[in-house]
């Protein structure tokens, strides 16, 4: 498990990228971007984005905390991750 | 026009006349001879229905009703007598059979049992997403309810994958009623009549080729509450206005609002008005007597539900250079 911001910012980034098609113009993955309003990442994919999350870091993900503020951007996911692991 | 309660007005006559000329203007230009209509018991195809007889007169339209296990009865029993009262002639064509054959209920019911697995053929199920998203925002996703009469006895969130399967599944009962009606259309040269309405277009509430597939699309420019202001002037069956709208794809009910658009029609369709008019949210808000966030996560939402489901929309993209 990784527990630095700049890891989990990483982690998640490079599985985002492996995982869903990045268009020229977002290949950057800008962790403030929103991965709900550009595309990047739909409803259905934010599901595999909180799959790999719980397993990655061994953590539960409750329905209340399926949010944009917890899960639209990587910056979110990051603060998100910490605040849940009490990082 | 301004936002306002007024928006969703319609001139009843004015508008069945307008879409009867577009519906014989079809048949005309495609050399077709009447329509097929399938019934589902609920109001969009009730008024399809009423609205091709008004048209064409009862001997060119043809109804088809295509329950399966899961159906409500209810919605044949309505179907069957708003048919009846058009003086139409219609078919019940129980398609369980079918969807059994292709696999339908087992590959669904696969992935119940991995989730549940107890579950059984006593057990219904039913798909929702989280709740009304003006009272609290959350991303769309899939929980399944399992239910033993009327108690729940297991719920979850469902997997990406999960979801995709079953939908996926279910989907193939919307794509099984289309085979069938193109087989009426095609033996009767009749078109086929599509049912969706213009809240469903937008948001991608069809499946394609399955309730999209079809010839002419009537009811496509108009919002959900104008279906039912039309409905209630030309008369449909009261049973079918006064039954809540739901997929009815599931053996334990389900309305459209928890399974799709989670909202009640009467705000989404005046919100989804404001959203694609390019209304600003606060202004939205103010006249709607809700708040400019909730306004905001509605517009949200519409536009990811518009843009996830462009594809539905589109024909095929292609590179032939002819007509």
């Amino acid at each position: 498990m990784t527990d630095g911001s700049n890891d989990i910012v990483k982690t998640v980034r490079t599985f985002i990228a492996s995982n869903f098609y990045l268009s020229d113009k977002f290949k950057e993955l800008d962790p403030g971007l929103s991965l709900m309003d550009t595309g990047i990442v739909d409803s259905t994919g934010i599901l595999e984005v909180i799959e790999f999350l719980e397993e990655k870091f061994e953590m539960v993900i409750e329905n209340d905390e399926i949010i944009p503020e917890n899960l639209d951007t990587i910056d979110n996911i990051e603060k998100f991750v910490r605040r849940k692991k009490g990082l | 026009m301004p936002l306002n309660k007024e928006v969703m007005n319609i001139d009843p006559e004015k508008e069945a006349d307008r879409i009867c000329h577009f519906l014989k203007e079809y048949l005309h230009e495609h050399k077709r001879e009447g329509y097929i209509v399938g019934l589902s018991g609920g109001i969009d195809s009730a008024l399809t229905l009423t609205l091709c007889v008004k048209a064409l007169g009862s001997k060119n339209v043809f109804g088809v009703i295509l329950p399966e296990k899961d159906s409500n009865p209810i919605s044949e029993r309505l179907a069957r007598e708003h048919a009846k009262s058009l003086g139409i002639e219609y078919v019940v064509e129980d398609i369980t059979s079918v969807l059994e054959a292709f696999g339908t209920y087992e590959k669904r019911d696969e992935i119940i049992r991995k989730i549940y697995p107890a579950y059984s053929s006593n057990h219904r199920i039913r798909l929702y997403l989280p709740e009304n998203i003006l009272e609290k925002d959350s991303i769309n996703f899939f929980s399944i309810d399992i239910m033993e009469g009327d108690d729940i006895v297991f719920s979850t969130r469902l997997r990406r994958k999960d979801s995709q399967v079953i939908l996926a599944a279910t989907d193939t009962k919307q794509r099984t009623r289309m085979m069938h009606l193109y087989y009426h259309a095609e033996s009767m040269n009749h078109a086929v009549c599509g049912t969706t309405n213009r809240t469903e277009m937008i948001q991608g509430y069809f499946v394609k080729y399955g309730d999209g597939g079809v010839d002419i699309e009537p009811l496509a420019h108009l919002y959900k509450t104008q279906v039912y202001s039309l409905s209630r002037h030309l008369g449909v069956h009261q049973g079918i206005i006064d039954r809540p709208p739901s997929p009815d794809t599931f053996n334990s009910h389900v309305s459209d609002e928890a399974f799709f658009f989670r909202m009640p029609y009467e705000k989404l369709d005046m919100l989804l008005y404001a959203w694609e008019n390019d209304m600003d949210e606060r202004g939205t808000a103010s006249i709607m007597g809700l708040g400019t966030e909730q306004v905001k996560r509605a517009f949200t939402d519409f536009e990811r539900k518009h843009t996830a489901s462009r594809h539905l929309r589109m024909l095929p993209p292609n590179m032939f250079e002819g007509d």
